[in-house]
Formats: C-alpha cells, structure tokens, sequence
C-alpha cells in the first residue's frame, strides 16, 4: 500500500452510470476502477472507443462525477473542477474572442495575477510550445496542430498539479500528431508534469508513457497496466527500434479483442 | 450558375444597385405611362417634388427627427431591459424556468392592440409612443438573447472552468463574450421590427412624426408624400443597419476571421 500512500492522484473505486435514455436501461459506462498515479508520471489510458476512458477523464477533471466511488489528489478528495487540473480538449476550445496570448494568460488573469508577471509566463510558454510572433492572432487564423499547441500552453501557464489530455490531437493529421507527440514529451521531460493522456493510439500510448493502462470495452474496466521502461529522452526514431515493437505487438493483442467485443455489442 | 458561388465585390455593388434601378424604372413607366391612374399611384418625379415641399415648407425635418427619437428611445429602453433579463435567462436555468412562458405568451401580444390601453394609461404623448416600441421589442429581443445565451459552446464553459473560472467568471468571461455578436446581430435584427410599430403608434392619437404625416396624406390623397414618407423610413433603416453592421464589425473582428 505505500504506493498508494504517495499518489499524487488517486482513483477510489470510480464507477459512472448513465440514466437510460426515455426509461430505457442505464447505461454502465465505467465499471468500478481503481487507479493510482504517482507524482511526475506520464499515464496513457488506452482503450477503443467507447470504453468510458474520456468518462474517467472527465470525472478526475471535475466535469463529470462519479457514480460511485471518489477521486484524491494530494489526499484531498476532489469537488468539482479546479485550476489544479488543467485539461486540454479533443474539440478546439480556444475562446475565439481572445488572442492567442490573451488565451494562454485566461487561468492567470482569472486568479487575479497582475499584468506584467502574466505577460512573463505568457510569452515563455509561448516560446515553449514554439508560438512565438502569433501572440495577436485569433484562434481561428491558426492551424488545428497551432491550436493544439495554443490549448496546451494555456493549460500549462495555470501552473496544474496535473495536466489532462482527453485526445488532444485525435483531429489532427497523421504528421502533425507526431510532431505534436514530440512536443509533449520534450515538454514533459524538461517539467515533469504528472501527465495523464487518453488515447486510442497505440503507438501514441507507448511513445509518451511511463504506464499504458489498457481498458476494456464498455462497460470500461482496467484490462492490464503496462510499464513502458524505453529511456529518456526518447525520439521519433524509437517508434522501429525492436523494444518499441515489442511493447506494441503486446497492446495491439490487447487493444484488438477489446475492440471486437466493442464492434459486436454495437 | 455555380450554387454557393461568391460573387466580386464590385459586382455585389452593381447588381445591389441595379435593382433600386429597375424598381424605379418600372414605377416611372406604370405611372408616366398612364396605367395607373395619378390619384392612386404618384410617379417618382412628383413624389421628389411633394418630398422637398414637404421638407421645405411644412418642416418634415422636424417629424422625421421625432419618428427617430421614439424608435432608438423606446428600443434603446427595450435593450436595458432586454440584455440582461435574455443573459439572465440563458445562464441560469432557474431564471429561465420562470420567465420563459410568460415571456413566450407575452411576445404573441400585439403591441398595436395596446395602444388603446396605453393611450389611457399615459396618453397621447411621447411616453405612450415609447412604450408601444418597448413592449413590441422587449419580449423578442428576450427570448432569442435567452435562446442564443443558452446554445453557448459547452466545451468552452468546460474549458474555463478546468482553468480555474467561477461559476460568476464564466457568466462574465465567456458566456457574455461568446454571444456578444450574436446579441449584438439580434438587435440590428430587432431594431428593423420597432420600425413598424412606430409608424403604427403615430398612425392612432399623434400629431407628428412620419406616420401622422402619412395618415394625414391619405385624406388628402397625396399618394406623393405618402410614397416619400415611406422611402424616408426606408433609407433612414438602411443607413441604421449599414452602420450596426458596421460597428458589430469594429466591436468584434474576431467573430469575421
């Protein structure tokens, strides 16, 4: 248990069900889980769609509660959303009312921070994310990668406990997502932020983590908890290395029963 | 032609114009030509001539001046109230529980029906005009704020909301900022509505404005001025909605990109 006694987030037993639609059936969405993250860990959740993973994101985000179950971090049982979990969205959820800056500084400004220290951290994070010369630019004008870029400075800039990832870059295209994958980790590995990814991207999963947890088709269960050991700082290049392929032979297995029990319930 | 197709700025300008053209012309030719008869129908060089007498020897200035005044009066009055009750409604479901079907039921109320009843209750005077305006526009301008208030993007709520915004910084800093243009569109759209109740408002117990001008020509068969009154409404709404566009335009470049 002293593993879980120095959890930075701890979930407890977190189910989630769905009132029927028109006196239909509930729907068990989230079967009861328990899951533990230690400080500076970087968790991808793996699962097909429709496996309640973006449903136990948004209970640890505060955006959805738990039927059963509870969700602590640092000990403190969660209430709700909270700047101390930043998240960055599937959907594009720059305000489109507000620049590219004035997106990033949207948490600080909210705590009250005074202008010229939010300009400091603005513009660093910018510089992280390589943003720098859009800062007067509309959401709209930028790319859907730029956006994304954009989407995770700002939840950084909050300065979060931890930092959510509910398919950040599932819209994007196949090159881009790679680039945006690099971009994560490299952040990742300068900050060591406690990260956690949810994905349906097996090489995306293995790529960026410390801990795959593969879920089962609905109702969503932990299937199995993988430790990726590959070293830091990795690289693209490490995508076709023998060890990479191993890890993703044994996900993909996984990953593809899951899916076929999904596809026949549906 | 191409469905969907945009056309040249210059060629939008041409055809926009044209059309007042061919409208003009064909009047010209029904009148000037004799098929319809003078007392009916002026053409368009003796309504021009009927519009300066008008202008210039019974001091039309003046009623076109009132006109405006009850319209941006009673309708600049509709949206104090009509702002904030329609964000109210939208934001807070509660609020919205317990105005939306009165204020549904009281939008099918025709404004004009009341201005026997409001003649009694403030007369015939400024007041009375404003308040026909007020209670034509308030109630559309609540629902379809409240209506817009209440579609604002879920994800963008959420998003604030995981940045650390209470539940007041989300009403001030993205419910109200994401429908501004959207709020800002439906009184352009709105304020052409107040329009028409004001020129009924002057047709009954007045003795100024473009709609008293109006009713006053009927007995007198001055088709002319009648024409000229309308045309003066006509391009003082064009003006007024080229420059609510405008300022939409200046207030939020971001909703154009």
């Amino acid at each position: 248990m002293t593993e879980f006694k120095n959890a930075k987030l701890l979930v407890e037993k977190v189910s989630r069900r769905f009132p029927g639609v028109r006196g239909g059936a509930p729907v068990q969405a989230l079967m009861p889980v328990d899951l533990s993250v230690a400080e500076k860990d970087f968790i991808t959740i793996l699962g097909p769609s429709g496996c309640g993973k973006s449903t136990l994101l948004r209970i640890v985000a505060g955006l959805d509660h738990p039927s059963e179950g509870r969700v602590l971090l640092d000990g403190r049982e969660l209430k709700g959303p909270g700047r101390d979990r930043g998240m960055v969205f599937q959907s594009y959820t720059l305000f489109p009312w507000l620049t590219v800056a004035e997106n990033i500084a949207f948490g600080l400004r909210e705590k009250g921070m005074p202008e010229a220290r939010r300009k400091e951290i603005v513009a660093n994070y910018m510089q992280l994310v390589g943003l720098k010369g859009f800062e007067n630019h509309w959401p709209k004008q930028l790319s859907g990668g730029m956006q994304q870029r954009t989407a995770i400075a700002r939840a950084l800039a909050n300065d979060p406990e931890i930092l959510l990832l509910d398919e950040p870059f599932g819209a994007l295209d196949n090159q881009t997502r790679g680039l945006m994958q690099e971009l994560l980790l490299g952040i990742w590995e300068r900050e060591r932020k406690t990260v956690l990814f949810v994905t349906h991207d097996i090489e995306e999963a293995i790529f960026m983590a410390s801990r795959v947890i593969v879920m089962s088709a609905r109702p969503g269960r932990i299937k199995s908890d993988v430790t990726v050991d590959l070293p830091h700082p990795r690289s693209y290049t490490i995508k076709t290395s023998p060890e990479f392929s191993e890890f993703k032979a044994r996900l993909t297995e996984e990953i593809r029963v899951e899916a076929m029990q999904a596809a026949e319930a549906h | 032609m191409r469905p969907l197709h945009p056309v040249s700025r210059e060629a939008r300008a041409v055809l926009g114009v044209s059309f007042f053209v061919i409208f003009v012309a064909f009047w010209a030719w029904m009148t000037l030509g004799g098929y319809v008869s003078r007392v009916f129908l002026a053409d368009p060089w003796s309504m021009l001539k009927d519009g300066w007498r008008l202008l210039v020897e019974d001091n039309f200035a003046f009623d076109i001046g009132i006109t405006m005044w009850r319209v941006y009066g009673g309708f600049i009055l509709a949206a104090i109230v009509a702002v904030p009750l329609g964000i109210a409604m939208g934001a807070w479901k509660p609020v919205e529980a317990l105005l939306e079907p009165f204020v549904s039921f009281a939008r099918y109320l025709p404004a004009s029906a009341f201005i026997p009843l409001l003649i009694l209750w403030a007369g015939v005077g400024e007041v009375e005009k404003l308040l026909v305006i007020f209670f034509g526009a308030v109630f559309q301008l609540i629902l379809i704020i409240a209506f817009s208030v209440g579609n604002t993007r879920r994800d963008l709520v959420e998003a604030a909301y995981t940045l650390g915004a209470t539940n007041n910084g989300i009403v001030k800093r993205v419910i109200v900022p994401a429908n501004a243009p959207e709020i800002a569109e439906t009184l352009r759209l709105v304020l052409g509505w107040a329009w028409t109740y004001v020129i009924v408002a002057e047709l009954i117990g007045s003795s100024s404005g473009i709609g008293y001008m109006i009713i006053n020509s009927q007995s007198r068969l001055a088709t002319g001025q009648i024409i000229f009154g309308i045309i003066i409404i006509g391009l003082i709404g064009l003006v007024s909605d080229i420059g609510f566009k405008a300022l939409n335009r200046w207030l939020f470049p971001w909703s154009l990109v």
